[in-house]
């Protein structure tokens, strides 16, 4: 049967609040009763495990951040600087993560296939699995439907990233429109979020009652998913309506703000740790504007503190808060940057070797893991893919891939490329 | 009004092009005041020479620099050289044209961080050194110690002297400063035109500075940045008044999708010379001339980032990158080994 995927004119009359694009997720509707053994879930929600996922779009290169290789004929102008993990180095912009490198996990030789943007960001996004007809889930969705949203009633996956916001159920693939991400625009809340004060209780709830029919209308012409995703995104709306705390930076303490950074990516991740605390699943940050072909060394001589100040700083606080030990952090790109310096003085796409930093939740504390060669050009220890990292990141969740299949109407589908497996080294 | 004919005429390079290349690659390339050397630092913690005095065969590398050398400057008394780099360090060789110079005096720690630019007063008693730690630094030639600090607070990326022994300094946020060596700021200059922020990324500055012969007239040169990341925007010079402080013209010369203004030099004729490069592989020579709104000439190159004149006024010494410098994929050398780029040091002769 074909579904129409789109708002008639009658429809859209009634259903003008679902620009709102949030998120809460039904707890019932979500998580991993489909996936899992009842007792193995009923563990996971017990833990309630969560992940940050800083996303650096365009490509931070690995030899100004987490290998640098100072003096060489491709190790750019910078210094490398000694981390409190002895014999551990990293590059002079990265001052106040070399402080926390003890707390940190670093993958050095993270090898993959794609230099493009293009086709980049959703290959390493959805774990780059075999093909296998359908398209694979983002990180971010992947986790929301596995764990689910938790017993905060707050979306499973939010997205913090500048420009705009709405609901990105795109991101879900093949395993349902509903766990998609619930994306803040400039980290700001849907518009209209706030019911007007001349809407007093009882009407608001006879208006939640006209909201359920016309989602029932809604779902009748189309599948089961995206009516369930369309009812999904009111509920969304409703949750955040009770929590807008999370988005007033007024109220924010003013020594976080600075701590964090006063720019846009500070100020994100300072909303991440908000959402975090208050226990939304996974938490993706973004930050654009990495693609440095040109001028790549005052680019990152401008970008890296910032990057460093806001990622330190979260860090530090989720581990003196105790939650580092549930919270899963990580920070990537879609490639690294060439060694080779072009006439642009910039870097371009670098797929071959580059880095990943994480943190917490079941990685090792302090660990480098690989080894690129003296020059960075290449990996001079085992490859690792980003199938190999999903591998991983699932066993930090208590997941084991192994074990657990997507269900594809009935057909069985292994979370990650079934080829590769857990990079053991950076597991504690 | 310069009659720019007439300097065509004398300073249009010739087809004859030498060509000196380094590999790997250099960004900085300067004639000494004998005109004998050509001396060039690269991102390899080297200096470079050539005997441009005799067969331009390449002499041995000066060692005990690291990562990028971004300074260069001459001192006539002594055939003192001085270079430094991005790990903050400021050497003094005497003798550069000698087979091994010998080092005068270094500090390993004169500036924290990347030297971006080296020049020596009128006088040829004070060294200056502009850096990413946001400092001018004055020493003394003769035996390196330190005799003036100004402090910028943001990160100086070029600077120039007057003839009267005063200075002027150009940082990443596209101002300008004219300083005593005392450290009073006499002037500013608002070249923030040169400067954005996109993002996080603060993009721009003053990426090429120069002063005219009299002291009358600052040339501040870089990019209006476009956007982040790649960066990119319209080449562009900026003149001012040094005494008044206002703009009296600017160039653009480039397109919204071409570069920096690399390097760009004030003629003892009046008129400035500069070097662009974009991406990839764009670039040019340039010439411009106060009063007269559009270049009256210019040659594309690939991505030229300084020039040099030789004493003799007849040569001009161009460093560029080889073309298809630029590239996601993994280029290879016929034996398999990662490729590196190189640096066609382009040397025009003109009629002078």
């Amino acid at each position: 049967m074909n579904y129409s995927h789109l708002c008639t004119p009658h429809e859209h009359a009634l259903s003008r609040r679902q620009i709102l694009g949030a998120a809460a997720g039904a707890a019932g509707a979500l998580g991993l009763g489909s996936l899992l053994r009842p007792a193995i879930a009923e563990e996971l929600k017990k833990k309630h495990k969560q992940v940050l996922f800083i996303w650096i779009d365009g490509g931070m290169s690995q030899l100004e951040s987490w290998d640098p290789k100072p003096n060489t004929t491709f190790g750019g102008p910078f210094r490398a600087i000694q981390t409190s993990v002895t014999g551990v180095h990293v590059s002079e912009l990265l001052p106040r993560s070399a402080k926390i490198m003890d707390k940190l996990a670093i993958i050095r030789s993270v090898h993959t296939k794609d230099n493009s943007h293009s086709a980049g960001v959703a290959r390493i996004q959805r774990g780059d699995p075999k093909n296998r007809g359908v398209t694979y889930p983002f990180f971010g969705s992947a986790v929301a439907k596995l764990l689910g949203p938790g017993d905060s009633g707050l979306p499973p996956y939010v997205w913090i990233k500048p420009g705009s916001g709405g609901f990105i159920h795109g991101d879900a693939g093949f395993i349902g429109p509903k766990y998609g991400a619930v994306a803040f625009g400039d980290g700001k809340p849907p518009e209209n979020l706030v019911a007007p004060p001349e809407v007093p209780p009882h009407d608001a709830d006879e208006r939640a009652a006209l909201q359920a029919a016309a989602n029932a209308r809604y779902a009748k012409g189309r599948g089961k998913e995206m009516g369930e995703a369309n009812s999904y995104v009111y509920e969304v709306a409703r949750t955040l309506m009770r929590r807008q705390d999370l988005f007033d930076s007024t109220k924010f303490d003013p020594k976080d703000v600075e701590r964090y950074g006063t720019h846009e990516f500070g100020r994100h991740m300072l909303q991440a740790r908000k959402m975090l605390e208050a226990g939304v699943t996974f938490v993706k940050v973004n930050s654009y504007g990495w693609d440095t072909h040109g001028d790549n060394f005052n680019g990152h001589l401008s970008l890296m503190p910032k990057f460093d100040q806001a990622f330190a700083s979260i860090v530090s606080d989720l581990d003196d808060r105790g939650m580092l030990e549930n919270v899963l952090v990580i920070a990537m790109s879609e490639f690294g940057r060439t060694p080779r310096i072009n006439g642009h003085i910039g870097r371009d796409h670098w797929p071959e070797a580059w880095s990943v930093a994480m943190a917490g939740c079941g990685l090792a504390r302090g660990a480098v893991v690989g080894e690129t060669n003296e020059q960075g050009t290449y990996v001079k220890t085992d490859e690792y893919d980003i199938g190999a990292l999903f591998h991983t990141w699932f066993s930090c969740l208590g997941i084991d891939t192994k074990k657990v299949n997507y269900d594809n109407g009935g057909q069985p589908l292994p979370l990650a490329h079934e080829d590769m497996h857990v990079v053991k080294e950076l597991l504690a | 009004m310069i009659d720019t004919k007439e300097l065509l005429a004398k300073y249009e390079p010739g087809k004859n092009v030498q060509t000196i290349t380094a590999e790997p690659q250099v960004r900085l390339a300067r004639y000494s005041p004998c005109g004998k050397t050509l001396v060039a630092g690269g991102y390899t913690g080297q200096v470079r020479r050539w005997n441009v005095g005799g067969d331009s065969a390449e002499m041995p590398a000066l060692t005990g620099h690291h990562a990028w050398i971004d300074g260069i400057a001459f001192c006539g008394d002594g055939e003192l050289l001085f270079t430094a780099d991005s790990w903050g360090q400021l050497c003094c060789w005497r003798g550069y044209a000698a087979e091994q110079p010998e080092v005068a005096w270094k500090n390993e720690t004169a500036h924290d961080g990347w030297i971006r630019e080296l020049a020596v007063s009128p006088s040829g008693q004070i060294v200056a050194s502009c850096g990413s730690d946001g400092c001018v630094r004055l020493w003394n030639v003769a035996d390196g110690s330190s005799v003036g600090l100004l402090k910028n607070g943001r990160d100086v990326l070029r600077l120039a002297w007057l003839p009267d022994g005063t200075l002027v300094s150009g940082d990443d946020r596209g101002i300008a400063k004219h300083w005593k060596a005392d450290g009073t700021v006499l002037r500013q200059f608002d070249a923030s035109s040169l400067y954005t922020l996109s993002r996080l990324q603060d993009c721009g500055g003053v990426h090429a500075l120069a002063v005219d012969r009299e002291g009358k007239s600052l040339a501040a040169a870089g990019l209006i940045p476009k956007n982040g990341g790649t960066l990119t925007g319209p080449p562009t010079i900026i003149m001012f008044d040094i005494a008044t402080g206002e703009e009296k013209q600017r160039w653009k010369l480039g397109a919204d999708n071409d570069a920096f203004v690399g390097d760009v030099h004030f003629h003892d004729e009046g008129f400035l010379s500069a070097v662009c490069y974009g991406t990839p592989g764009a670039g040019k020579l340039v010439y411009v001339a106060p009063g007269v709104e559009a270049p009256f000439f210019e040659k594309k190159l690939s991505n030229a980032h300084s020039l040099s004149w030789h004493p003799d006024g007849k040569r001009v010494a161009v460093v560029t990158t080889g073309p298809g410098s630029n590239g996601n994929g993994r280029p290879l050398d016929k034996e398999g080994n990662y490729k590196g780029n190189k640096s066609p040091i382009q040397v025009f002769t003109v009629p002078g």
